[in-house]
């Protein structure tokens, strides 16, 4: 009798396990020609990037030696650093309020705010480093307004790093915005209501109960902006100073002016290793897909 | 009952090969039956449905329909129509597009299509919604659409996954009312599944209790609920009050009940009952409240320490203890002054009003 | 209320400097003045008759559509092996598509160059599309991935079991319903392309010029004002856009 048993259980087993085996090629079918592409057009591309850090023009570590001991390279690396820094925490202080009300009331305020952050995402960033480049020049309104106030000439403001953190800040905004919106559309509104009536006056909710619960909003914003800012390049480039180069500024000059493919591709691979450590450990704590949901 | 129709033979369903799902189901459904699959949530009906309907391959078992083994057809092959909890109406088409759907797929001639999908929209009362799109109806409409859906190829057999299940109470129990009077006016082969017994006991024939992937019973309502085969189900219909106790070989007709002592019992039950451990259900509304002079009447008494009562309009239903047991008792009709929050009453019901089950 | 206003006066730094491109675009200036000290449709002429912009322009978007069909060629169906189906390695597969979203446009960028430039495909259309084809892979599969997990599968089998094969019920259910998920990703590859510079500079060379390339080279190099000219054109174009959506999402919200 049990031996039976196992005998007719064993067969069904087996059916299934090889109807699991033919199920399991079709997801692999799926998903084998991005599979494919994204490793012979992408990761390959990446790996020679690494491989040319090591390799150009002879084998050795020395583009990275000389990032880390050459002082002009390694400020660049702490300038990139804290320019994406303050831009993060621009972002944050101008992009919080905005979400805020987007999320909170409704009616012509939100409908006119949520225009105007998505029209300025999805607005090319080219687009936005030439409104800053006219505003910004010597003949542009800044200048005009001086003019008229009787000041004189106003201080340099093209080409500066002010007007390139100016100019990132305007850029990324929306980005800020839209990752805190994101969060703070789902948090409940009853919550507060909840709070209120436990004897929470608008201010202790807001601070014990919808600050808490747009954190992880304020963490996807920040890393968002943080990492975008690090790449960044058209803005720097247009609107910054060679004085203060950030590393996409220097990657551009390397091969620009120098054709130092070897030292750019090991600025590359800084700036990637940069990027993907602080990804990683987003990862391990939230999963990266919702870092763009 | 008829001859089976619908028989579903040793059915098991396993995902990861190692427990079973649904773990060896034997069911018969005549032809134009409706049978309730009721059970928990995670007691495999649900499972067996979607195994009816084809859209899950049984791990070992058969489906016959009418004398035929479905094994091998493919849920588009089989005509058994389907209702979803969530309706599953396609939202990008309106409502006769959405009936005429199974007609399209089966290739019936456009004027054969229009006149069938107007006559199943009559029978559902939804005649003037056939241009709306699905979200411009209400939950009811769109289940009603959703059955007209499913009925509208003469399907042999129509599965409904808790189709109730999103409406409120209100709008349940009308749509109860009137998914009988389809059935009765079609004719056709329902299979319903459901966790609400109140479903279970209004509509079916017969309801199939499911628990833990297997049927503990199979049976019309007032069976399953006079005489549940099993603890469980005699717990999950209905409110009940069970004591464990021994049946006493030496006096027939007597149960000791553990820590209350010897009940009388009606002899038939006693006889049938083979073994010595037995579970006794007595239903809440066949407790009532005992005095002097029916002694005969009610021979079981027990003194109830009342703990909370609570007034249902047309009836009081009164939880408590005797000797640190928990009883239920449910009284027809107003608060009798007896009862009183923390008063010692006494109890007690007839040798019929238990019904004892076996415990191996 | 004082944050109502905070709100309004971002919103006004976000939007203020995107609308000076208007005024810029009707200027007679010919370098960067603001104001403008007179106005002429001169700059849309020359935009308009030239191919000194309009190439750069059709390339952008003869690119963009090219992109968009390599991305949503490789997405759709990894979306729904992704989404549909559990396999090994399927954590790997969520890496390996979202990689080219973690890694910064100007690395990319130095590695097409090299790369393209060993298959001969620099300042080509077919080398800009297939970097911008990948490089929106990530972004489309967010979208589409996201439709495919809201989507009701018992529509699907309420198909079937209404007697439609695995053909019928893809093409008269799953892909109507799943359609306009689908459009939105294919919006978004196609914007991450149109709006792309850092990679087009790199790669596109003189043969296969993008707008964004030809608006970078024209601020670095000669300070063209027709640039205003183009600028105000996207902003337009933008700007509809998304009225547009907003305002159907505001029916469709107040129908509800």
């Amino acid at each position: 009798m049990a031996g039976g048993v196992t005998a007719t259980a064993a067969l069904p087993r087996a059916a299934a396990r090889r109807r699991a085996r033919r199920g399991a090629a079709t997801p692999w079918l799926l998903v084998a020609p991005s599979c494919l592409v994204l490793i012979v057009l992408f990761l390959t591309p990446i790996g020679y990037v690494l491989l040319l850090s090591v390799t150009d023009p002879n084998v050795s570590l020395g583009h990275y030696v000389r990032i880390v001991t050459v002082p002009l390279y390694s400020r660049v690396m702490v300038n990139t650093f804290l320019t994406s820094l303050i831009v993060t925490g621009l972002c944050l202080v101008l992009g919080f309020p905005v979400a805020y009300v987007m999320a909170r009331r409704r009616g012509w305020i939100t409908t006119l705010l949520v225009t105007i952050v998505a029209m300025s995402f999805w607005t090319g960033f080219l687009v936005r480093t030439y409104a800053w480049l006219v505003i910004l020049g010597n003949k542009g309104p800044v200048a005009a307004a001086y003019a008229a106030l009787g000041l004189g000439s106003p201080p340099r403001l093209l080409f500066t790093s002010f007007s390139s953190t100016l100019g990132m800040t305007h850029i990324l905004l929306p980005y800020m915005i839209l990752a805190l919106y994101a969060v703070m559309k789902k948090i409940d509104p009853s919550y507060l209501k909840a709070a209120a009536s436990l004897g929470a006056r608008p201010g202790a909710a807001f601070r014990s109960v919808f600050l808490p619960l747009s954190l992880p909003g304020v963490v996807n914003g920040c890393l968002l902006v943080f990492v975008v800012c690090l790449g960044f390049f058209v803005t720097p480039v247009l609107l910054g100073t060679p004085r203060d180069m950030m590393i996409s500024q220097l990657i551009n000059q390397q091969i620009e002016e120098l054709l130092a493919w070897g030292f750019a591709s090991a600025v590359a691979v800084v700036l990637l290793a940069a990027t993907g450590i602080l990804l990683t450990i987003y990862n391990r704590f939230a999963g990266l897909d919702r870092l763009w949901g | 009952m008829g001859a089976a129709y619908l028989k579903l033979t040793g059915l098991v369903k396993s995902y990861d090969g190692r427990t079973n799902a649904v773990d060896g189901i034997d069911l018969d459904v005549a032809r134009g039956e409706f049978v309730t699959l009721l059970g928990p949530s995670g007691s495999g009906k649900t499972t067996t449905l979607m195994m009816i309907a084809g859209f899950e391959e049984p791990t070992r078992g058969s489906i016959e329909l009418d004398g035929e083994d479905l094994g091998r057809r493919k849920p588009y092959e089989r005509n058994i129509g389907v209702v979803f909890q969530s309706y599953a109406l396609f939202p990008h088409m309106t409502v006769a597009k959405n009936v005429a759907f199974p007609l399209r797929m089966r290739r019936f001639p456009a004027a054969r299509q229009a006149s069938r999908v107007r006559e199943i929209l009559d029978l559902v009362e939804l005649g003037s919604f056939a241009d709306k799109y699905p979200r411009e109806l209400s939950g009811g409409q769109q289940q009603r659409v959703a059955l007209a859906r499913g009925l509208v190829f003469n399907p042999d057999v129509l599965l409904l996954d808790e189709p109730l299940g999103a409406l409120d109470k209100s709008l349940r129990e009308q749509m109860q009312v009137e998914l009988k009077r389809i059935h009765r006016e079609v004719g056709v082969t329902m299979l319903y599944v459901t966790h609400d017994q109140t479903e279970a006991m209004t509509m079916s024939d017969r309801i199939a209790v499911f628990n833990g992937g297997a049927l503990e019973q199979v049976a019309p309502p007032l069976e399953v609920y006079h005489r549940p085969r099993t603890r469980f189900v005699g717990e999950f219909i209905g409110d009940s009050n069970f004591f464990s106790g021994r049946r006493d070989g030496e006096r027939p007709g007597l149960v000791l009940l553990d820590g209350i002592g010897a009940h009388r019992v009606a002899r038939a039950a006693w006889d049938e009952i083979a073994g010595s451990t037995v579970d006794v259900l007595i239903r809440p509304e066949r407790i009532q409240l005992a005095g002097e002079g029916d002694e005969a009447r009610l021979p079981n008494r027990v003194s109830m320490k009342v703990g909370v009562i609570v007034n249902y309009g047309d009836s009081v239903l009164v939880i408590g203890e005797t000797d640190g047991h928990p009883l239920r008792m449910r009284i027809a009709g107003a608060q009798p002054d007896a009862i009183r929050e923390g008063a010692t009453v006494t109890v007690g019901w007839g040798p019929a009003d238990a019904h004892l089950i076996r415990r191996d | 209320m004082l944050v109502v206003v905070v709100a309004l006066v971002v919103a006004l730094f976000l939007v203020a400097p995107i609308l000076i491109v208007v005024p810029m675009s009707f200027s007679t200036a010919i370098s960067f003045q603001f104001p403008p000290p007179g106005y002429w449709l001169g700059y849309y002429v020359r935009y308009f008759t030239g191919t000194e912009w309009l190439e750069p322009t059709l390339n952008s978007v003869v690119i963009a559509l090219g992109a968009t069909g390599l991305t949503m060629a490789l997405v759709v169906p990894a979306s729904f092996g992704y989404v549909r189906f559990r396999f090994r390695g399927k954590s790997f597969v969520n890496l390996l598509i979202m990689a080219p979203l973690v890694v910064p446009h100007v690395v990319s960028a130095l590695a097409y160059y090299g790369f393209l430039a060993r298959l001969r495909l620099n300042g080509t259309h077919l080398g800009v599309i297939v970097a911008h084809g990948v490089l929106a892979v990530p972004l489309a599969f967010l979208v589409i991935t996201a439709t495919l997990k809201g989507f009701d599968r018992n529509l699907e089998r309420a198909a079937m079991s209404s007697g439609a094969g695995p053909l019928a019920t893809f093409f008269h259910v799953t892909l109507p319903v799943l359609r306009p998920g689908m459009l939105v990703g294919a919006l978004f590859a196609f914007l991450s392309s149109f709006n792309e510079a850092v990679v087009a500079l790199f790669i596109a060379g003189r043969g296969a010029a993008t707008l964004p390339k030809k608006m970078y080279e024209s601020i670095r190099l000669e300070s063209d004002p027709v640039i205003a000219v183009v600028s105000t054109l996207l902003v337009t174009t933008v700007a509809i856009g998304v009225l547009v959506s907003v305002l159907a999402r505001g029916r469709e919200s107040g129908a509800a």
